[in-house]
């Protein structure tokens, strides 16, 4: 390379130039690259392997399964479960009362004999009985009491039944309403209620009151016609008396007859097994048995062995304990007392009036009672009850009449009573064993306006008998015998009673006053006990204190002696006799 | 007897559902007339979730035991088609997502009108996310409430209620219902 181009700054007149040879010598060596380049590249594959084993998963299965049900259909309603209030529901006169959800409520509760779920479901499944009981077609003519409501809930699901309410608290309405809801319901169809004949016209009464629309045929008049209304169809509810049912055994027993349900008021008549009555009712033929009594002890636990022998037989048994006996009881027997749930109920009070006989009274009964217990010493071996009660009967008689001079000293304490209550514009009834003693009181006291209502009175007149008192101003008093004026009679416009003597069963004795003190009474009701002092009236008063707490007590589920009865022991055991033979049968 | 021919008449269906301790939830379903008689009864067999559903469904846990699995396969098993199905547990209104029934909560309690916020069942069920969506009316002297998503519901309840309203107290069935539940537990159980 040559440096021609360069000049020297410090002189510029010369120019020297200077030639230098830059080129550098090159040998060429062979590196052998070319071929490499030319040839074909060749790769190597290492195959590495990078797989991992998989997740390992779980898989929840969260598909709706299957809920298995239990499913009940109800049976069809009849058309009156159906009705509708207002607007578009059937036509209604009066508006309907106004559902109240804090009012009280009874359901109605399966009894524990009904064990399949579907029947338990179905009553346990209704509507309250004030819901049922509010309905256009159902509607009431009074609005029933708590208890009565929880009375009808015992009845309606049960085939065998007791409602054994102290007299007074409306048996008669609970079991009417319990009849009226089970046909309408369309679960009976046919029912044959017996009762006491005098008691005939009062359900009739009854049935008219609370359930006006089911059709009823009394059983009465002669055979031919008898036998047409026992096979009458058109009534589904039939009622007959115990002493016609005795004339129609055949009919009733014989021709077909089967009834939905037989319900027996004053059920304690067939306490007795193996009277006739309690034969007939028990082979009637039915599927639900209902039984009414205030008193279903009256003498000892074998009543009740009896009344079972209806509902259910061979359930309870002669012997059992009282307190066994009441365990196997206690879901068929319904028993409230009017201290329990009439806390509102006037009271009732008791006066009794322990006089002294008349000196012609007295005189009587010491010879009677003397002569009559020489005469009983001296039947010895013969001796029987009969011979006993026969004297009891006699000076029981002079307590109430001197049989020589008609003297009183209970018909002068009740003369003295009568003015007062007359006085006062109150009713009084007064009863008696004795019809006789019934005639006296009326001939003596006849000024006081007095009706009489007990066995001499015909059946057909005894209706228009209580009309009258109750309705006559004139009218005060009534004189009953306890075995016509006992049962089934509502007196609560009575505020006084009077037992001018005394029966052998306290039960009946509670009946008689309860005609008076009963749901409906206007105010407190006075029972006026009338006992002669140092009498067998008051040895008798005795026994019948102590029968009342016994009764008492079998119905309150604890121990007692298997006889309530006045026994044979105890009925000698008023004159201090011993008894000489063995006599079974109890006294009363 | 017969079945039940009554579909043509009006009904109410009443929809519960039970606790048991150790089973699980039992449901029940009653249809009752317009003045309140049975027609109908249905209930479930003891649910119980299993630990799975519980972790996985979390808070919709409850509407979809009450709802969707015993609310929706009981409303299907009714024979009578109800004009509306009422509950007074408040997870059971997420049924009406399945069925075509209106599901009202029936509730005594008083609540403002316009509190759409929360409704407490009778049960202590715990809330549900639901439970935010509700919209609560007057149905005669009931407070009651539906889900917001078929607040259209609500008038047609209102207007088919509106003749009877004073036949029947909206919340005395289900105590009829829940003793029929427990005597068909008590049932199952002795057998």
């Amino acid at each position: 390379m040559t440096q021609s181009g360069f000049t020297n700054q410090r002189d510029s007149s010369t120019i020297e130039t200077a030639a230098f040879d830059l080129s550098i010598p090159v040998s060429i060596f062979a590196t052998g690259w070319g071929a490499a380049i030319n040839r074909i590249q060749r790769f190597d594959v290492v195959t590495t392997d990078l797989s991992a084993e998989s997740p390992k998963t779980i898989s929840l299965q969260l598909r709706r399964p299957a809920v298995k049900t239990f499913s009940y259909t109800f049976p069809e309603l009849p058309e009156w479960q159906t009705e509708r209030s207002g607007k578009g529901g059937l036509a209604t006169k009066k508006p309907r009362p106004k559902i109240n959800k804090d009012e009280r409520r009874t359901r109605l509760k399966p009894p524990t004999d009904i064990v399949k779920l579907e029947d338990r479901l179905y009553y346990m499944l209704q509507p309250p009985l004030e819901t049922i009981l509010s309905s256009d077609s159902m509607r009431m003519p009074f609005e029933p009491f708590p208890y009565q409501y929880q009375g009808i809930a015992f009845l309606y699901p049960r085939f065998a039944a007791i409602l054994a309410d102290e007299m007074g608290l409306g048996k008669t309405m609970q079991a009417i309403t319990s009849m009226r809801l089970l046909l309408r319901a369309g679960e009976l169809r046919n029912i044959l209620l017996i009762c006491p004949k005098p008691l005939v016209s009062n359900w009739k009464n009854e049935f008219t009151m609370w359930a006006p629309e089911i059709p009823l045929c009394i059983i009465e008049g002669d055979q031919t016609r008898r036998q047409w209304q026992w096979h009458h169809q058109a009534a589904p509810l039939k009622i007959a008396n115990y002493e016609l049912l005795m004339r129609d055994r055949d009919i009733v027993l014989d021709s077909g007859l089967n009834f939905d349900l037989v319900v027996l008021d004053e059920a304690q008549r067939i306490k007795n097994r193996s009277s006739t009555t309690s034969q007939i009712t028990r082979a009637i033929s039915r599927s639900r048995s209902w039984a009414l009594t205030g008193t279903p002890v009256e003498n000892s636990s074998e009543d009740l062995v009896g009344i079972f022998e209806f509902l259910s037989p061979g359930y309870l048994q002669s012997g059992m304990t009282a307190r066994r006996m009441a365990k196997a009881a206690g879901d068929y027997i319904l028993r409230r007392t009017k201290d329990k749930v009439l806390t509102d109920l006037p009271p009732k009070l008791y006066r009794d009036a322990e006089l002294d006989l008349t000196p012609d009274q007295w005189c009587s009964y010491k010879s009677a009672e003397e002569d009559g217990v020489i005469k009983l010493e001296g039947l010895g071996e013969e001796l029987t009850i009969q011979h006993v009660f026969e004297l009891v009967l006699r000076l029981k008689q002079i307590c109430n009449f001197d049989p020589a001079t008609g003297a009183s000293s209970k018909l002068e304490r009740l003369e003295a009573d009568l003015e007062e209550v007359v006085a006062s514009g109150r009713k009084a009834i007064v009863f008696s064993q004795w019809v006789g003693v019934l005639d006296k009181i009326r001939d003596r006291l006849s000024r006081f306006g007095i009706l009489e209502y007990h066995g001499k009175i015909p059946h057909k007149k005894r209706e228009g008998v209580i009309k009258q008192f109750k309705e006559d101003p004139s009218k005060h008093v009534i004189l009953m015998s306890y075995g016509a004026g006992s049962v089934g009679l509502n007196l609560q416009f009575c505020r006084y009673v009077f037992l001018f003597d005394r029966w052998w069963n306290p039960a009946v004795e509670d009946q008689a006053i309860n005609r008076a003190h009963r749901i409906g009474a206007a105010g407190s009701v006075t029972v006026n006990r009338m006992l002669t002092l140092g009498t067998i009236e008051e040895r008798i008063n005795q026994v019948l204190e102590e029968k009342r707490a016994l009764f008492d007590a079998i119905l309150s589920q604890t121990d007692t002696p298997r006889s309530l009865g006045l026994t044979q022991d105890e009925v000698f055991g008023l004159f201090d006799l011993k008894s000489r033979r063995v006599d079974q049968r109890r006294a009363a | 007897m017969s079945a039940s021919g009554s579909k043509s008449v009006p009904s109410i269906g009443f929809l519960t559902v039970q606790e048991f301790t150790d089973i699980g939830l039992i449901g029940g379903y009653l249809i009752l007339n317009a003045v309140g008689r049975p027609l109908e009864f249905h209930c479930t067999a003891p649910v119980h979730p299993n630990r799975a559903q519980e972790i996985l469904y979390g808070p919709t846990l409850a509407p979809f035991l009450y709802g969707e699995q015993i609310g929706q396969t009981l409303v299907a098993k009714g024979k009578s088609r109800p004009m509306f199905v009422c509950t007074d547990v408040e997870p059971v209104l997420s049924a009406r997502e399945f069925v075509s029934v209106p599901i009202v909560l029936i509730n005594e309690s008083a609540a403002e009108p316009n509190d759409s916020l929360r409704l407490h069942s009778a049960h202590s069920t715990p809330p549900t996310p639901k439970s935010k969506q509700l919209v609560t009316f007057q149905l005669a002297s009931q407070q009651a409430a539906i889900n917001e998503a078929h607040a259209h519901d609500r008038d047609k309840v209102v207007e088919q209620w509106q003749p009877h309203t004073e036949a029947m107290d909206l919340l005395e069935p289900f105590s009829r219902l829940r003793e029929a539940i427990d005597e068909a537990q008590r049932g199952a159980a002795r057998t």
